[in-house]
């Protein structure tokens, strides 16, 4: 099937997203929950792109694309919103997150700063008795890559979001840490994380 | 690694989790979702000793257990020997602004979600109890007692249980509150083929009941057109709307009808199996629709080869565990697998990828109901239910500030007004409508001046609001406007799954935007709505502006905007 993004045609075979599509064709948009080893999870909701003939802006990741599609990355109200997810996103972390990191990343490409909303942040918790990995909650986003990295990629289980609403997080185990946990110490999870809130510990840091 | 045609497949927890799942369904272990409720009614709290076995019975990971421990609000809260729960829902809200859960507090010299230090009594909030016409409702125990002085009832420990009106159809012959008695599948079993019966419901434009209108008839095309030898009917018992107690009425007063509609939705997209998902909430619901399929089995209309025509259909009936957007249908479906009740990315829609990853129909258990009527008369009978307007009647419910509440059956088409001063008969005690919710948590609020809007999709649609359940929530001049915004984010903020960005984070921030009594800036919160409404992934988190746009519109003055 044929569809048009930001005005060139692309060629698609059938049930290709709109990000596989997109991404085939050069172009872009930003993800936090999107890890293309992983099944499409839609929650981070920045991947959003205008379509002709849509009442609104839809996900790339989860949206398949249709015979004769026109998408619009650059689409206003789309960029408008992701922009406002990322701010809301850095507005739970109670520091901004390291540089090199996905999130810091999107957030400088989309002009976001400093978060403008005042109020709750996820509060500091560490988890550091396992020997290889190192779980900063604090900096976790809940986009769900680790644990899919976890059951997906590694099959250990170890890992699970937890509670629900802005109290949202991930945990090892029966919240028990790694240590405890069905962990392999494989470091999918680490791998994947866009925020750093799971890290390996390098030999140099043990 | 997966290839590209299989992107399309979008996880809701994680693909293998689910697969895990549904093998060990086959070998129909019980739920760890069932194992947990079993245990927190058991000895008052989960430990990890519970869930361990909840684990090892399920076939669980211990990860993904403690995921659903630390989800629902039943397995949340600690109980004492004693359990008291206040309903905090908008009713209770629209009765008494709060002040009922302020002096139970008091009273029992407890915070919500606390238990006391001797382990012999613990205050909860729960929404709602469906007793919205007798508001405020307080459970204690097992016991529901809801109306004026129920909080000095429940200190001075003579809790009493609070009696329901009867249901009245404003039709010439009740629909949805005629007994079931099975001559619908039984006429269909006789005259239609599954063909023909799907081809009634279709030309019947059955629109949802549930909220978001979809055609019934529409969805069990798609599920029928599926591949695949096993399918299911999943009726959506999970009535979380605040100020809503049809599908409590359905359930509990006429099981019968709701059960005939799953088994006629079974003959027609070929499934042999259905579950319905009750709420904890509603302690009764789950007997009534239990004893109604044991005299069904007896009757031999569920069961094996029903009638002698070759169908079979049996139901199994699940409670879920407190949690508003187990209503989402997806999320509905994760709850029936014991699963955290998150909602997932659609496509793939339950018709084609649902229940175990097997092709499922959800419908609401009203819209269920309807469906023996079309069996029996057709469907040019049920489009003359309501002339001129949507097809068939509606169940409305309205709250304890009206002179007359109770569950009615109305035509689509009727204007407010009617519904609400010569049906329900204006507000109690002399007092004027100042606004309505109509259609649970994320309607639209209607108001006094919009009273002669026609009760029907549509109509109700322009003014930015909507038929959705079908709960009416009536507010009288003493509501604060500003108090009950913060009321509807509340609950919006404590309901969200967690899994959408925009909603988790977003409602939050809007709660505590009106939280502390500051002026709220009215441009951040309008770009915080369009965030919310265009970000989210499903209705929880789109909707919830919907109401507060309303307030915005009409109770400007009252909100404290900057």
């Amino acid at each position: 099937m044929h569809l048009t993004i930001d005005g060139h045609t692309v060629e698609v075979e059938p049930e290709t997203t709109i990000l596989t599509a997109l991404r085939q064709a050069g172009a872009n948009v930003p993800t936090l929950c999107f890890d293309e080893r992983q099944a499409a999870f839609g929650a981070c909701r920045v991947c959003l792109v205008g379509v002709e003939g849509a009442p609104g802006p839809l996900p790339a990741c989860t949206t398949p694309c249709r015979d004769g599609m026109v998408v619009d990355t650059h689409d206003e109200t789309s960029r408008r919103v992701a922009t406002a997810i990322v701010e809301l996103v850095l507005s739970e972390l109670p520091v901004a997150p390291a540089p090199h990191t996905e999130l810091a990343t999107i957030a400088r490409s989309l002009g976001v700063v400093a978060p403008r909303w005042p109020g709750a942040t996820h509060p500091v918790d560490h988890d550091t008795r396992h020997p290889y990995l190192a779980f900063q909650h604090e900096l976790c986003i809940s986009c769900g890559r680790c644990v899919r990295a976890c059951d997906e990629v590694q099959g250990a289980f170890a890992l699970t979001a937890t509670g629900r609403g802005f109290t949202a997080n991930i945990t090892a185990g029966l919240d028990s840490g790694f240590l405890e946990s069905t962990c392999v110490s494989c470091g999918a999870c680490a791998d994947t994380c866009p925020t750093d809130a799971i890290t390996e510990n390098t030999l140099l840091a043990l | 690694m997966f290839t590209r045609n299989e992107q399309c497949d979008t996880a809701a927890v994680s693909r293998n989790l689910v697969e895990l799942v549904r093998r060990t369904h086959l070998s129909s272990a019980p739920t760890a979702l069932e194992v947990l409720k079993a245990a927190v009614e058991e000895h008052g709290e989960i430990t990890d000793e519970d869930r361990r076995a909840a684990a090892a019975a399920s076939g669980l990971p211990e990860a993904a257990v403690y995921g659903v421990t630390s989800f629902y609000d039943d397995l949340l809260v600690v109980r004492g020997a004693r359990h008291v729960r206040v309903c905090t829902g908008t009713a209770c809200f629209a009765a008494t602004g709060g002040s009922h859960v302020d002096a139970l507090r008091e009273g029992l010299g407890l915070e919500l979600g606390e238990r006391s230090d001797d382990g012999s009594v613990s205050l909860a909030e729960t929404v709602c109890l469906g007793f919205c016409h007798a508001s405020p409702a307080v459970r204690d125990g097992e016991v529901i007692d809801a109306a004026e002085g129920v909080v000095e009832r429940v200190l001075s420990g003579a809790t009493r249980a609070a009696l329901e009106p009867e249901w009245v159809s404003m039709l010439d012959e009740g629909v949805l509150t005629r007994p079931g008695d099975w001559s619908g599948l039984t006429h269909a079993l006789g005259v239609h083929t599954p063909e023909s019966l799907l081809a009634q419901v279709k030309a019947a434009t059955v629109r949802g009941r549930g909220g978001a209108g979809f055609p019934a008839g529409d969805k069990w095309s798609f599920a029928r057109a599926s591949p695949g030898e096993q399918k299911f009917i999943v009726a959506n018992g999970d009535e979380g709307d605040p100020g809503s107690y049809i599908d409590k009425y359905l359930m509990e007063r006429n099981p019968e009808l709701v059960l005939e509609g799953m088994a006629l939705a079974g003959y027609a997209v070929g499934a042999d199996h259905g579950f319905i998902l009750t709420r904890s909430e509603y302690p009764l619901s789950k007997p009534a629709l239990e004893q109604a399929i044991a005299n069904a089995h007896a009757a031999g209309m569920l069961g094996s080869d029903i009638g002698g025509s070759g169908f079979s259909f049996d139901v199994t009936v699940l409670e879920g565990a407190g949690s508003y957007v187990v209503g989402e249908e997806t999320a509905l479906l994760a709850c029936i697998e014991g699963l955290r009740g998150t909602v997932s990315a659609r496509p793939p829609f339950p018709a084609v990828r649902g229940l175990y990853g097997l092709p499922t129909v959800v419908n609401n258990t009203e819209t269920l109901a309807n469906i023996p009527f079309i069996a029996r008369s057709g469907a040019e009978a049920y489009a003359a239910l309501s002339p001129g307007a949507s097809t068939g009647s509606k169940l409305v419910c309205f709250n304890e500030r009206f002179a007359r509440p109770g569950v009615y059956e109305v035509r689509f088409g009727t204007p407010m007004r009617e519904l609400c001063e010569e049906l329900a008969g204006g507000m109690r005690d002399g007092g004027k409508i100042k606004a309505l919710q109509i259609g649970g948590p994320l309607g639209g609020i209607l108001p006094a001046s919009q009273l002669d809007v026609p009760f029907d999709f549509e109509p109700l649609a322009k003014l930015g609001c909507m038929v959705g359940h079908g709960g009416i929530v009536g507010f009288d001049e003493r509501t604060d406007m500003r108090e009950l915004t913060r009321h509807l984010l509340r609950f919006g903020a404590h309901e969200s799954c967690g899994k959408c960005f925009p909603c988790r984070i977003g409602l939050r921030r809007a709660h505590d935007m009106f939280d502390a009594g500051q002026e709220v800036d009215r441009r951040r919160l309008e770009e915080l709505l369009e965030t919310l409404e265009l970000g989210s992934l499903c209705a929880h988190g789109s909707g919830m502006p919907a109401p507060i746009r309303s307030l915005l519109a009409h109770f400007p003055d009252e909100l404290g905007l900057a």
